[in-house]
């Protein structure tokens, strides 16, 4: 369970000092696939850095299990990376030297996971695993970056708009995958979007605005990614 | 275009320049005064005092002075290429947006004035060294007092001419890389020209990492390669000189040489980080500890530093051989030259202890990389 407490983030200093997270509180459960909806600039991508322990926070707490993620230092964090959080961003960030097998085994490595081609072959690139990533389209990148992800076998994946840069047929394709492996693999879900549709996949919804969470919702019945608009 | 903030970082060109022109200047505005001298020399001993004293504003000219633009020249290229390959995308957008190739290139000639910078400090340091230096060379009095007169040829070949050649280099080297397609340089795609592996291996990812790392950037491997040969001659050729030659001469190639080294060390190395800082900070975001994210990018690059400094031991010791067996054949009272192991072991130790600094000072830095940073890029 991740808990956050009252969190407090600010950018700049002096006179352009801002907030941009203004005292957030929630939790999220195990198993849970969580979505955090917001308008552009309102701070979700701060949010989701905080709480994977990326940076650091201003105030407040953000606990995972028992452990204090906001007052650990760099070793810590490092360490709670590796063992508790996968990440997969909006540009996808894969290593450009590397092959795709070898992207992935960024990820296994980290878990002494050897299993790793299996799930390049679940996101359906197991024909792929010599390219790089320069010979990929950008829903293929993005299949590489959740494989890479997963291969870390992570209690929690963070993802920071991982639709975002995709077209509508491959954006499905890639939250389908996403849906289905979490609930295979049953590990916690934190997906941040500013796509309104998208938010209908997930059973919790959290809206934020200008650095608060103004709204929690409860979806009993979550839509599959072919079911919603887009 | 290019802004003061990035010609600080050229400051390690203009250190170059200067070291490189300071050591020519001196040997040769001392060579062009000897030469008038001639007339007045009647004693058989002032008369081989003289020639030697010719050879060696030659050899060392020639050598060391040879050297040291050859290594400011290498190191230029390197740094122009580099400052390209970082801006690839910006360039990309200027050509894609409609600019002509040429156009934009021409705003590399600012690659000059660092040079002119270094250069024109040079000459004017190897000025004011001079007095110290022609008495240091006549310390016994043989020879005629040897004036020091200002040569306006000299001037212009070390001050002006590599100022106006690099600017020229630099506009041309960047208008070579702007022939490429405006995409592959937005998609910043000549930085991951992706060089496949000859064999397939399945090694951990840390060392599938540093091998990929080596493959891809030849010319980083290269330019290391050679700052480290730098630094083993220069410093175990200085060693030698203080029997061959003068303390002061031995003293000045020292410096020289180790300033070089560390000045080509430490852009090499900035080099090799920043061209991963996206890959580190991916691997530190995933949680790999920045101990060995930087091993991951560095340590590839070991055996060809150990390769540089071989390599350099032995340029060295066939370069004084040969400097004293075919240049001083006639003198009898120059020792014989023996290859130098203790000058060895220190020269070896320095770089160590170099070296592991730089690597030092580098993973903390590599603690400080933030993945927002290269997000926002
Ligand atoms: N490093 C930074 N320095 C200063 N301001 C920042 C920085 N990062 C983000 N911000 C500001 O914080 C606000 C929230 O940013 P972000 O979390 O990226 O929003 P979102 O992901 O919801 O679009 C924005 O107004 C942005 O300008
Ligand atoms: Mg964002």
């Amino acid at each position: 369970m991740i808990t956050v407490k009252d969190l407090h983030k600010f950018y700049g200093s002096g006179g352009s000092r801002s907030e941009v997270l203004k005292g957030i509180s929630l939790d999220i459960e195990e198993g849970e696939f969580a979505v955090i909806l917001g308008a552009s600039g309102s701070g979700k991508s701060t949010f989701l850095n905080v709480v994977s322990g990326l940076e650091a926070a201003d105030g407040g707490s953000v606990c995972y299990e028992d452990q204090d993620i906001s007052r650990m230092n760099d070793a810590q964090a490092s360490r709670f990376r590796k063992e508790i959080v996968g990440f997969v961003f909006q540009q996808y960030f894969l290593l450009p030297g590397l092959t795709v097998d070898k992207n992935v085994k960024m990820g296994a490595d980290l878990a002494g996971n050897k299993n790793y081609r299996s799930l390049i072959e679940a996101v359906g690139l197991g024909d792929k695993l010599k390219k790089y990533p320069h010979e990929l389209s950008g829903g293929e990148q993005q299949r590489v970056s959740i494989a890479r992800a997963l291969a870390k076998k992570p209690k929690v994946l963070y993802l920071d708009e991982p639709t975002g840069a995709l077209d509508e047929a491959t954006g499905r394709r890639v939250l389908d995958l996403l849906c289905r492996l979490q609930r295979e693999l049953g590990f916690t879900m934190v997906m941040v979007t500013h796509n309104q549709n998208i938010a209908q996949t997930a059973g919790t919804v959290l809206s934020m605005n200008s650095g608060r969470i103004v709204e929690r919702r409860r979806n009993s019945s979550p839509k599959t990614a072919y079911e919603i608009a887009w | 275009m290019i802004h003061v903030k990035d010609m600080s970082k050229m400051i390690g060109i203009s250190i170059v320049s200067f070291c490189a022109v300071f050591v020519c200047a001196l040997f040769l505005n001392f060579y062009l005064d000897l030469i008038p001298a001639k007339a007045l020399i009647h004693t058989d001993a002032a008369k081989i005092l003289y020639e030697a004293q010719c050879s060696t504003a030659k050899v060392v000219s020639i050598v060391s002075g040879g050297c040291l633009l050859f290594t400011t020249a290498v190191l230029l290229c390197f740094d122009i290429g580099h400052y390209i390959d970082a801006r690839s995308r910006q360039l990309g957008v200027l050509k894609a947006l409609g600019w002509p190739g040429f156009s934009v290139a021409l705003h590399f000639w600012a690659f000059g004035p660092p040079v002119l910078a270094g250069t024109a400090l040079g000459y004017a340091g190897a000025h004011l060294f001079m007095p110290v230096f022609y008495e240091t060379q006549n310390k016994d009095g043989f020879l005629p007092d040897i004036s020091i007169a200002f040569h306006p040829g000299l001037c212009l070949c070390l001050v002006f001419v590599p100022a106006a050649f690099f600017s020229l280099l630099a506009i041309a080297c960047s208008y070579i890389k702007l022939k490429v397609p405006a995409l592959r340089l937005i998609r910043e795609q000549s930085l991951q020209k992706a060089v496949p592996a000859k064999r397939e291996t399945d090694l951990p990812f840390l060392q599938e990492l540093k091998k990929s790392n080596v493959r891809q950037r030849k010319s980083l491997v290269f330019f290391l390669t050679f700052s480290v040969f730098c630094f083993a001659s220069t410093t175990q050729m200085s060693g030698s000189m203080t029997e061959l030659s003068s303390p002061l001469m031995a003293y000045m190639i020292l410096s020289i040489g180790v300033l070089l080294a560390a000045v080509t060390l430490l852009i090499a190395t900035t080099s090799v980080i920043r061209a991963n800082r996206k890959t580190i900070a991916m691997m530190k975001a995933f949680g790999y500890r920045a101990g060995e994210c930087s091993r991951a990018v560095l340590d590839g690059y070991r055996p060809w530093t150990y390769l540089g400094f071989a390599l350099g031991t032995v340029y060295q010791y066939v370069l004084l051989k040969l400097t004293v067996t075919v240049v001083f054949r006639d003198f009898e009272d120059i020792p014989a030259y023996e290859f130098d192991v203790p000058a060895m072991f220190l020269s070896l130790a320095a770089f160590l202890i170099l070296y592991e600094t730089v690597l030092w000072g580098y993973t903390k830095q590599m603690k400080k990389i933030s993945l927002k940073e290269i997000m926002l890029d």
